[in-house]
């Protein structure tokens, strides 16, 4: 099972009396990318959190490279080797650009080839190296991106969970963005990435899974869903 | 009245104001607890210190081990008691309010009623000039001492990982978890730390003030208008709130001493409802 990156089974999970999650089981494997989609309210953020230790599941297992992590606290779940880009970036105003990817920064595991560091996300994201004297709350909407992917970067994660990097950017931006995400994908990194919109997941995911009202729905390699022409608007609405 | 030795007395008091405060706005900006234990524990660190010298320790050794031993406390009240209370303020304040009370108690016990000096340093003695006007050296030292502790502290905060990350976690604590920051530990790290400080105060302010039961609920609601006034979790409003406290305090007592707690009080009524956050504070939670 060293080729799981990512495992949930049968995860029921709850925002107070509200039941948002209905046994959620999806795999991700290592060096691969999940593009997990579905309507708003369908689960997909929900599914992240449980994941990052940000919400607890009420039920069910989550395993990183085969360790339980359900339950356990997001900063244990980062020393597993997971980060995430969250939805609306969350980037720490109030700390410069250097200092967003300095407290983050982390070891990295085993012998990787390239570890990141400061140097090498400055590199992938000059726009962040002409600013990093400033306070990321400065930043435009497009570097507040870059940094939360480098932030994300900086702790040599082993599976990474993006949440709508592409919401509210420039189309340019967004372009950027998804170079990024399938450059990371080629250096071999485990991703999951929730999209409003299913063209940009279908156009860098290997696999594809659907929610809908908290239950996946589908869960296909997404060369095959393309390639029996699988109508998935009853799931995911009109783009 | 001299007013401009009144002047200057209101800066000593603003200095001793500032160690005493930094703390409260520390926990208060960071953990959002509001810490009403925290004169009780500027009036134990002075307990601690009227102990330790009477056993022969020095004055500046016992200051800081009564910082120290007022840390470990602290540290144990989170652990032990607010840890369990997250995000429950009325539980957080009741909890601190009835500890208040029962240190208040402990130490009526352990210290007697009388109010104990605590005596000057023998190298502060005595007074010094300054342009041209006597001053009491160790009132001098003491605002020295607050302005070397707001410096390390800023710098602390602001220029080091360890800061960015207090800050960070100030900024999102759940954020500043998910990339793998040990929010809770650093909790426990700024409790200490911002109880260490108030302990360490009340050792140096002892030949100011003198300790004596009721000196806690004497403290505590001046840090409570330092930081409503600088903003919580603002060092520099911490800072600059200590020294306007300190001025409307000394002179509102020489001045218009029936009204000392209206000059005092009425600020901050004025600052809460046109600035909630404080002149410092940041706007957004």
């Amino acid at each position: 099972m060293a080729n799981e990156a990512l495992r949930l089974a049968d995860v029921d999970a709850f925002y107070g009396d509200s039941h948002v999650l209905h046994g959620v089981s999806f795999i991700c494997g290592e060096g691969r990318l999940v593009g997990l989609l579905g309507r708003n309210g369908a689960g997909k953020t929900t599914s992240i959190n449980v994941v990052m230790g940000l919400l607890r599941p009420r039920r069910g297992s989550v395993a990183v490279y085969g360790t339980p992590v359900a339950g356990r606290p997001p900063e244990a779940i980062a020393a597993q080797g997971v980060a995430l880009v969250p939805q609306g970036r969350r980037i720490f105003r109030s700390l410069t650009v250097r200092e967003n990817l300095a407290v983050a920064a982390r070891k990295a595991s085993g012998d990787r080839q390239k570890p990141w560091t400061l140097e090498r996300v400055f590199d992938t994201f000059p726009r962040l190296a002409e600013r990093r004297k400033q306070y990321a709350s400065t930043l435009s909407g497009g570097e507040q991106q870059m940094l939360a992917i480098g932030r994300a970067l900086m702790s040599n994660p082993r599976v990474l969970l993006m949440d709508e990097p592409s919401e509210g950017l420039a189309p340019q931006i967004v372009a950027e963005v998804m170079a990024t995400i399938r450059r990371l994908k080629e250096e071999g990194l485990s991703i999951l990435l929730v999209e409003q919109n299913a063209k940009l997941a279908f156009d860098v995911a290997d696999d594809i899974v659907i929610l809908n009202s908290g239950r996946v729905v589908v869960d296909a390699p997404a060369a095959a869903l393309v390639r029996d022409k699988v109508d998935l608007h009853q799931h995911l609405g009109i783009y | 009245m001299n007013l401009w030795l009144l002047a200057a007395n209101s800066i000593a008091f603003g200095g001793l104001l500032f160690l005493l405060s930094a703390g409260f706005a520390l926990i208060f900006g960071l953990m959002r607890i509001p810490n009403l234990t925290h004169g009780s524990l500027f009036m134990l660190g002075a307990y601690f210190g009227v102990s330790l010298i009477s056993w022969g320790v020095g004055f500046w050794l016992a200051a800081l081990a009564g910082g120290v031993g007022v840390a470990v406390l602290g540290g144990l009240i989170e652990r032990l008691l607010l840890r369990r209370l997250p995000g429950a303020e009325l539980a957080q304040v009741l909890v601190t309010l009835g500890l208040s009370f029962m240190i208040a108690d402990a130490c009526l016990m352990q210290w007697g009623g009388d109010p104990i000096s605590i005596e000057t340093p023998a190298a502060l003695r005595g007074a010094s000039r300054v342009a041209g006007v006597a001053f009491p050296t160790y009132r001098l030292g003491v605002i020295v001492i607050a302005v070397a502790f707001a410096v390390v502290l800023w710098a602390m905060l602001e220029r080091t990982r360890l800061g960015a990350m207090i800050r960070a976690g100030v900024d999102d604590p759940m954020m500043a978890r998910a990339v793998g920051i040990r929010v809770p530990l650093l909790f426990t790290l700024v409790f200490c730390l911002g109880s260490g400080l108030a302990g360490f105060a009340g050792v140096i302010g002892g030949p100011i003030l003198s300790v004596y039961p009721g000196l806690d609920q004497d403290m505590l609601p001046l840090a409570l208008v330092v930081v409503i006034l600088g903003g919580s979790g603002s060092l520099v409003g911490a800072f600059v709130g200590s020294f306007v406290v300190g001025v409307l305090y000394n002179f509102g007592q020489a001045l218009l001493p029936e009204l000392a707690y209206v000059v005092l009080f009425l600020p901050m009524l004025v600052v809460l409802v046109v600035r909630p956050a404080g002149l410092f504070g940041r706007s957004s939670p």
